[in-house]
């Protein structure tokens, strides 16, 4: 079902979002700021995810090596660049990447193209590894990074960049193609759909937003290790936000992002394992009770007649 | 339809009152008394089974001192509760951790967690609070370039000092070839980079030199060629992790080198119970504590961690956490919660730890010698330097 | 160098880890082609057999030899229960959930994963087990093999020989390999395919779990290990080919290879540069696997 006009409903909950969240290192203490960029983080990859696996169909489970990508720019550039060209340089890396492997890559499907986009993402983590070690690296601390408030800001940008970018696709007839080759990609190029033109273009532009928000999370943390930040669990949690928030277009993964935060938040700190089997209880429950996701909820609640139509998938 | 539609939303409501419950339940009772001393630990993720030895520590301290009617706090006795959290052996984390144990917990005090890179990823948050933190499990020659004022390290076990240290015991022995092998993760890393020029200055030839991931499954090839070489020592920079692997295997392909070290591990009363008593006796491995006369209190902490664990404390790390518990309970006894005051006393004075006198220059312990220890009978004993040694090094008869 | 290589200890080496690939792929591949699952648990049933292994070892001494056909058992038995309670259910509410399983079988197993992982963690605490058993080496000629491992390679190997055996010339494993192949054909020529599906599982599981006591003999492994051998089983099944169970087993024995010997012609630092390496590389030459029928659905 395609959606010419953004709904009212959608643009007040996103202006509301949107100041919100400006204000929040305003008023907020270090710890909540904290949160809240780790809230846009989410949202920044999520949505990006999105434009290419939720279009397509085609599951990256590989979504992290952008991020680990961008991370290691920024730290092997350190104090050799500024900082903004660093990260605007982590953004075209990522690009760059998936450009020179997209064609090969996506000529695989299914089951076989998630696990290959996991290999991929080991295959450059440890290639990094034995990059650092050959280079007689054994750590990278970066000293004097920017402040708190600043980076919430630059992830404030991204995650910003992220919905409009998925919602400018979802909309577009770029969108509705990739939607088509989703549903049946044999049909769809006999249609006329240019369909490896649009998914390398889909998997490029996946790519540039990840990047940039691993070049920004490696301020926070300081302490590069090459294992920690090319994280598989990264990956997963993408595509469970996503899955969690349902649909295809930039509202779901956002309830997605934000269940699952808020869910965390909760959790993490009083009982860690305790939280995670929740997490795994909450996973389960939804694949196979709530396969709409919540934004398949949200819309059965609202609009009973796209809920009888059935939600776009 | 309609009953499908609602217990799929009660279903999802349901999931989150069990988390708000599990939450609700968790919180700490409000009470101004207690005082809460916060930190952050690995539970779970990569090292979850590195950082007990530290954590048994904290909670063996925690209740010596309530046994004594609580932590003297400027001369007020006040009984201590721990806010932990579980850093899910991620720096960044901690980094969140320490934040909200500062700004949201309100903590009265802070205790480090395991592992070099959290020490330094929450550096800049306790200088940011001007909140003092004494640390103890970090070893890098990168603490050196944290800024000095609110955290300290007390180990001794700095990779360029390991690098001369470990050359000069070599040479005492006579050693005139060795293998390196190197996992690649940070600590290990940085001593395999300040080990070999110091060998080679030594006039000590390395005949061969290999590195290897740290989820390494197999080290056929690399020990079938550390045996060719047939040297008189075999430097396995290894990490607990590995540390048991090496061990297997060299007993497997008979690496039977007379001199065994094994950097991390066999400090830790896992590793003789993983390996078999008869292959870890023998072992080389780094830490600078052994219950000594000469140190008051350690035999004492001794006693008390195996009567509460049913085993050996973790003589690198558990002493490491223990001299920082020491340190700081003589800063708050002096200066009360008072952070300007206990930051001026820690970084001046010197202290009496069980592991003797500690004094920091700076960010670093500047007394503690970096020192090695080796499996003797089913004991460590500490065989270099000589000042404080408690047993004399047996070459190793095999595995 | 060379004689390293040529040495039979290489070879040793390469055939146990290939051995234990093997076994663990065996499950995963079953499980996947008779249902279409893809089973990102699977690493967690071989942790629970190691676990299973430590505590009848470390509690009551019971050598992990003879405890291995009782945890297969148990792990079988594991295998009929999820079935029947959990899968047979949805297949039977309807085609919806059954295509719903197949694409989101990916998360709904990560999510069982993560529940057993972490339930596992609070029950037996997070940190690393192992015990010694079977740790003298024997040595012959030049080689030198510690008794576990030839242990390991004695009971994977005649194990994934048994069930190629039992694929090959059995009655349920014909049916199996026709459920495989195609299954609405199969249903159509009478072929229980719910006793096929059933038999998967208690084959799948019972494997990955005689898969961990073997592996805990071998090294250490904490709640959180099952992840690697469930990676190391999906690019094995991957390279043979999804479903291909006897492509599956050359598959684990070449990574085997290719592991140890990379490893001795490099070095160990370049051990999950060359696997990835070698994974992606084959993947995107091949797309359906190296050893890919031409019949095999997308």
């Amino acid at each position: 079902m395609s959606e010419p006009l953004p709904d009212r409903g959608w643009l007040l909950v996103l202006a509301v979002g949107t100041a919100l969240m400006a204000a929040l290192p305003f008023v907020a203490n270090d710890y909540l700021v904290g949160t809240g960029l780790t809230l846009l983080m989410w949202v920044a990859l999520a949505q990006s995810w999105c434009v290419l696996s939720r279009l397509t169909g085609y599951v990256s489970l590989g979504h992290v090596v952008f991020y680990g990508l961008g991370a290691y720019l920024v730290v092997v550039t350190w104090q050799l660049v500024p900082l903004p060209l660093a990260i605007l340089g982590a953004g075209l890396l990522a690009a760059l990447f998936a450009l020179a492997v997209g064609l090969p890559v996506l000529r695989v499907k299914g089951p076989y193209f998630v696990i290959l986009t996991f290999g991929l993402a080991e295959l450059v983590k440890y290639s990094i590894m034995a990059i650092e070690s050959a280079s007689g690296i054994a750590s990278r601390i970066l000293f004097g990074t920017p402040d708190l408030v600043r980076v919430y800001f630059a992830m404030f940008a991204l995650a910003a960049a992220a919905i409009l970018l998925l919602s400018w696709v979802s909309r577009s007839r770029f969108g509705h193609g990739l939607r088509s080759l989703r549903e049946n990609e044999l049909a769809a190029e006999t249609l006329g759909v240019p369909v490896v033109r649009y998914k390398l273009l889909a998997f490029v532009l996946s790519a540039a937003i990840p990047g940039m928000v691993g070049a920004v999370m490696a301020l926070r943390s300081t302490y590069f290790v090459v294992g920690q930040v090319f994280d598989p669990m990264i990956s997963i949690t993408v595509i469970a936000m996503a899955i969690l928030g349902g649909g295809d277009n930039a509202k779901g993964p956002l309830l997605g992002v934000i269940f699952l935060t808020a869910l965390s938040e909760l959790l993490w700190a009083q009982a860690p394992l305790l939280y995670m089997i929740i997490l795994g209880l909450v996973l389960v429950v939804f694949v196979l009770l709530v396969p709409d996701g919540l934004l398949g909820m949200f819309e059965r609640r609202h609009s009973p007649t796209a809920a009888r139509i059935g939600p776009s998938q | 339809m309609k009953s499908s539609r609602m217990s799929r939303r009660s279903l999802v409501s349901g999931l989150f009152a069990l988390a708000a419950m599990v939450a609700a339940a968790g919180a700490p009772a409000q009470a101004d008394k207690p005082l809460r001393i916060g930190f952050s630990m690995a539970r779970t993720g990569m090292l979850a089974n590195a950082t007990p030895s530290q954590l048994n520590t904290y909670e063996l301290w925690k209740e010596q001192v309530n046994a004594r009617g609580g932590m003297n706090v400027g001369g007020v006795k006040r009984k201590v509760e721990f806010v932990i959290y579980d850093d899910q052996s991620k720096p960044e984390q901690a980094v969140r951790i320490y934040e909200k144990l500062i700004t949201d917990d309100k903590v009265d005090l802070l205790l480090a967690p395991w592992g070099t890179p959290f020490h330094i990823a929450i550096a800049p948050v306790v200088e940011k609070y001007k909140f003092p933190l004494v640390g103890n499990t970090a070893a890098s020659v990168s603490l050196r370039e944290v800024k000095p004022g609110y955290i300290w390290f007390t180990t001794s076990a700095i990779p360029d000092r390991i690098g001369v240290e470990l050359t000069a015991f070599l040479k005492a022995q006579g050693v005139k070839s060795v293998v390196v092998l190197a996992n690649v993760l940070p600590f290990t890393k940085e001593i395999k980079n300040f080990l070999e020029p110091e060998l080679k200055k030594a006039g000590i030839d390395i005949k061969l030199s290999s590195e290897y991931p740290p989820d390494i499954k197999d080290m056929t090839a690399m020990l079938t060629q550390a045996k060719q070489a047939n040297v008189d020592a075999v430097l396995a920079l290894a990490y607990p992790g590995d540390s048991v692997l090496y061990a297997k295997q060299a007993k497997e392909l008979g690496v039977n080198s007379p001199f065994q070290f094994i950097a991390i591990g066999p400090s830790d009363a896992f590793f003789p119970k993983a390996v078999g008593a008869a292959s870890a006796e023998g072992v080389v491995t780094i830490a600078h504590w052994a219950p000594r006369p000469e140190w008051k209190g350690s035999q004492a902490f001794y006693d008390a961690y195996v009567k509460k664990f049913g085993e050996d404390p973790d003589f690198l790390n558990s002493a490491l956490a223990w001299m920082s518990l020491e340190i700081l309970e003589a800063a708050v006894a002096k200066n009360g919660l008072n952070k300007e005051k206990i930051r001026a006393m820690i970084s001046t004075e010197t202290f009496e730890t069980i592991n003797g006198k500690v004094k920091f220059n700076g960010v670093q312990n500047v007394i503690t010698p970096t020192a090695f220890v080796q499996y003797q009978k089913g004991r460590l004993q500490i065989v270099w330097p000589a000042s404080i040694a408690t047993g004399r090094y047996e070459p190793k008869k095999g595995w | 160098m060379i004689d390293t290589l040529l040495s039979g200890q290489l070879l040793f080496s390469a055939l146990v880890t290939g051995s234990l690939y093997a076994l663990t792929a065996l499950g995963l591949n079953l499980v996947y082609g008779t249902m279409r699952v893809l089973n990102v648990a699977h690493g967690d049933l071989v942790m629970l057999g190691a676990y299973a292994a430590f505590w009848a070892f470390t509690l009551w001494g019971i050598s992990p030899l003879l405890a291995a056909p009782a945890v297969a058992l148990i792990g079988a038995a594991l295998g009929y229960a999820v079935y029947r309670g959990i899968f047979q259910r949805l297949l039977a509410a309807g085609a919806g959930h059954a295509g719903r399983i197949e694409g989101n079988s990916l998360l709904l197993f990560f999510g069982l994963s993560i529940i057993v992982q972490n339930a596992v963690a609070l029950a037996f605490t997070p940190n690393n087990r192992a015990y010694a058993y079977l740790d003298e080496v024997v040595r012959i000629g030049s080689l030198s093999m510690t008794g576990n491992r030839i242990a390991a390679l004695a009971i994977a190997g005649t194990t994934c020989i048994a069930v190629a055996l039992f694929l090959r010339r059995s009655v349920i494993g014909l049916a199996m390999r026709a459920v495989i192949e195609r299954r609405e054909a199969a249903y159509v020529v009478g072929v229980d395919v719910d006793l096929v599906q059933l038999a998967s599982f208690a084959i799948g599981f019972a494997s990955a779990a005689l898969a961990g006591v073997l592996m805990s003999m071998l090294e250490q492994f904490s709640p959180f290990s099952g992840f690697p051998f469930t990676i190391a089983g999906f690019i094995v099944i991957i390279l043979g080919g999804l479903g291909n169970v006897m492509a599956g087993l050359l598959a684990a024995l070449v990574l085997g290879v290719i592991e140890t010997y990379g490893v001795a012609l490099t070095s160990a630092n370049l051990r999950s540069v060359l696997l990835y390496g070698c994974f992606v590389g084959a993947l995107l030459l091949f797309p359906n696997g190296l050893f890919a029928r031409r019949s095999v659905r997308a």
